[in-house]
């Protein structure tokens, strides 16, 4: 990981010094040894702080947001599932390609940093593993998808068998068994949003539950409301959702975010084919439910 | 001394929770947080009085997350209140740290004090008693100490628990605490116990000055740089010990409907949207901002104590590693007019 922090390094400052980029997104370390967090580098001098290493878990191309309504010129390093968050925003027209400058690293998965900070804090009285992250052993593809420059050797995707076996088991359920599994599940949310705010496919610039006029959910932390969120939000990632896995991550009280996600991204497979999510760039192309087509399958309605 | 062995805590908890709603720190499946003794599920839930602390501070007790202010009927033109909902039934916060008996201090400050009273608050709170646990040995994230709480003897408890081994040491600070102490009066025996060493904060944190200097800090270049990892997601004002702010809204079905408040975050873009629609905080760094301003400079201002009380739940939770004692250190060693 050494090597790779310290080509990347490389290609910033001279990506710096060739005037290519304003600025090189990637992580840099904090005070502790889990500590990595994204980074922002704004000049050559920075770039000594940029790492690439066994923490490196924060989705990069989330930062991208911040610079969707300015004019720098960017470089990004991105794993596998950032590269696919790029892809969201391309198609999503967030960012322009040509701004971009990608270096691809095929990644070998990565470490929760929340994971050590709560073993560090001692809020529990047992520690959790702190072996590669949950996202990372569920990960199907771990390199870039989309890249100028790639670092590293390539890896191989972690998921082991059915992806899909644990949505099978709630479709399984009968409808009242499901309905209040659901609703228990949501019960434990506090609605602090975190699952909205670092996900990369979430790129609306004002969201619905931001509205005001009319006000679509209400802000009760109540089963009605907390299931109106994430039905709705987890609906919106129908053939968006990359599966980078941070929702579930960062969420406070362990919603298992991500079975809604992958039940959508079964459901969109099934019904339109073609690849998941950020999978592949084609200029131009749209996720299936941005567009309307004729023969669009609607045996649901 | 008066001692509250273990062996008798349960029974201590029921007699308790006869009269009154026993909010105690408890593991619950994947929540952390203070829930209801009635509801403590022997096989399943952990009671975690012994750990450091509790993800969910004991704040929702006397501010919970949704609560509900009044129905209203609507007649023509006219609307009526039907009902309102000041509840001022008994509780009891059993087992509060000192950094979240100063949150729920802090509290006090801001809805009973300078010539204003909010009537819901001063309800839950005047049902309400503190029973503190005292801290002896600070976690890897606390700093309450640099935050003027007083972590063995919290200002504002009624009674205080200290854990020497087998019991716990029961002292009693204020009537309300003579009246909860009656209620279990028989199970507490008069011996002496031997109360732990007090261990050292091993976190350093300097907050002298810090409230002063961020006086002209307003402008400052730091702010962009300390807030670029941010996500503006509200975790860590939710989990926060002494974040107050709210929100109130209506629901409405034709004629009838309610009127409640729910926590509200700083760090939301819709908190500070006008109704015009123009938005004084509309950048992330300026949400930033605010809340450590709010925490560090503006709070101290106004009530003589920081807004932070030190519990270090914020840090742990972070998504971006958002540090508030780095902040700290980042604006002592900050250049004004650099």
């Amino acid at each position: 990981m050494k090597e790779i922090t310290n080509k990347i390094q490389t290609i910033a400052s001279n990506l710096f010094a060739d005037n290519k980029i304003d600025v090189f997104l990637a992580w840099e370390k904090g005070d502790l040894d889990f500590k990595t967090k994204s980074f922002v580098a704004r000049n050559a001098e920075d770039v000594k702080n940029i790492v690439f290493d066994e923490y490196s878990i924060n989705n990069i191309a989330n930062s991208l947001l911040k610079f969707r309504d300015s004019h720098e010129r960017i470089g990004i390093a991105v794993k596998g599932c950032d590269s696919r968050g790029i892809v969201r925003l391309l198609e999503d027209l967030q960012i322009k390609r040509d701004r971009l400058y990608i270096v691809g690293i095929p990644c070998p998965g990565m470490k929760d940093p929340l994971t050590a900070a709560r073993n560090r804090g001692g809020f529990s009285k047992q520690k959790e593993a702190d072996g590669l992250a949950k996202k990372c052993l569920d990960c199907i593809q771990p390199n870039p998808v989309i890249y100028d420059e790639l670092v590293g050797p390539e890896q191989s995707p972690r998921q082991q068998g059915d992806r899909f076996a644990k949505v099978k088991e709630i479709e399984s359920m009968s409808a009242d068994e499901r309905y209040k599994f659901w609703e228990d599940t949501f019960s434990t949310c506090i609605r602090c949003y975190a699952c909205r705010q670092v996900c990369v496919a979430c790129d609306c610039r004002t969201c619905i539950f931001d509205e005001m006029k009319p006000q679509w959910v209400g802000r009760e932390n109540s089963a009605s409301d907390n299931m109106m969120y994430h039905l709705v939000k987890h609906a919106h990632m129908a053939g968006r959702c990359i599966e980078c896995g941070e929702c579930e991550r960062v969420c406070p009280v362990n919603i298992p975010l991500m079975l809604l996600n992958r039940k959508l991204i079964k459901d969109v497979g099934t019904l339109f084919g073609g690849p998941d999510a950020g999978m592949q760039y084609v200029e131009g192309s749209k996720p299936p439910l941005s567009v309307y087509r004729e023969n669009d399958p609607d045996s649901f309605l | 001394m008066k001692v509250l062995s273990k062996a008798k805590l349960e029974s201590a908890l029921n007699k308790l929770s006869d009269k009154n709603e026993v909010f105690v720190p408890m593991q619950k499946g994947e929540r952390s947080g203070y829930f209801t003794w009635k509801s403590f599920d022997n096989g399943q839930d952990e009671l975690m009085l012994d750990a450091l602390n509790v993800y969910q501070s004991p704040k929702n007790v006397v501010l919970p997350q949704t609560e509900k202010m009044y129905s209203i009927k609507s007649q023509g033109v006219e609307v009526n209140i039907d009902k309102t909902y000041e509840d001022a039934h008994p509780t009891i916060i059993f087992g509060a740290r000192g950094c979240d008996v100063k949150g729920i201090i802090a509290m006090d400050d801001v809805f009973l004090t300078r010539g204003y009273e909010d009537s819901f608050y001063k309800a839950r709170r005047s049902g309400n008693v503190i029973i503190a646990n005292a801290c002896y040995e600070p976690g890897a994230n606390c700093f309450c100490n640099a935050m003027e709480v007083n972590s063995l003897d919290p200002v504002g408890s009624d009674v205080i628990l200290r854990d020497a081994g087998d019991g716990y040491v029961w002292e009693v600070r204020t009537e309300k605490g003579e009246a909860v102490t009656a209620l279990i009066a028989d199970l507490l025996e008069e011996k002496e116990a031997k109360l732990p060493e007090v261990k050292p904060f091993t976190q350093k944190v300097d907050y002298s000055g810090v409230a002063e200097k961020l006086k002209d800090m307003f402008a400052h270049p730091i702010w962009d740089k300390l807030s670029q990892p941010c996500v503006n997601c509200g975790m860590c004002t939710y989990v926060c010990p002494s974040c107050y702010c709210f929100d109130i809204q209506v629901k409405m079905w034709g004629d009838e409907g309610y009127r409640f408040r729910a926590w509200d975050s700083c760090m939301f873009e819709e908190y500070s949207r006008e109704a015009g629609g123009g938005n004084p905080r509309g950048a992330s760094k300026e949400r930033f901002r605010q809340r450590f301003l709010h925490k560090l400079e503006f709070f101290k201002e106004r009530y003589g104590t920081p807004l932070c009380t030190g519990c270090g739940r914020c840090i742990i939770v972070c998504p971006t590693d958002i540090n508030i004692v780095r902040i700290i250190d980042a604006v002592k060693e900050a250049e004004i007019n650099a």
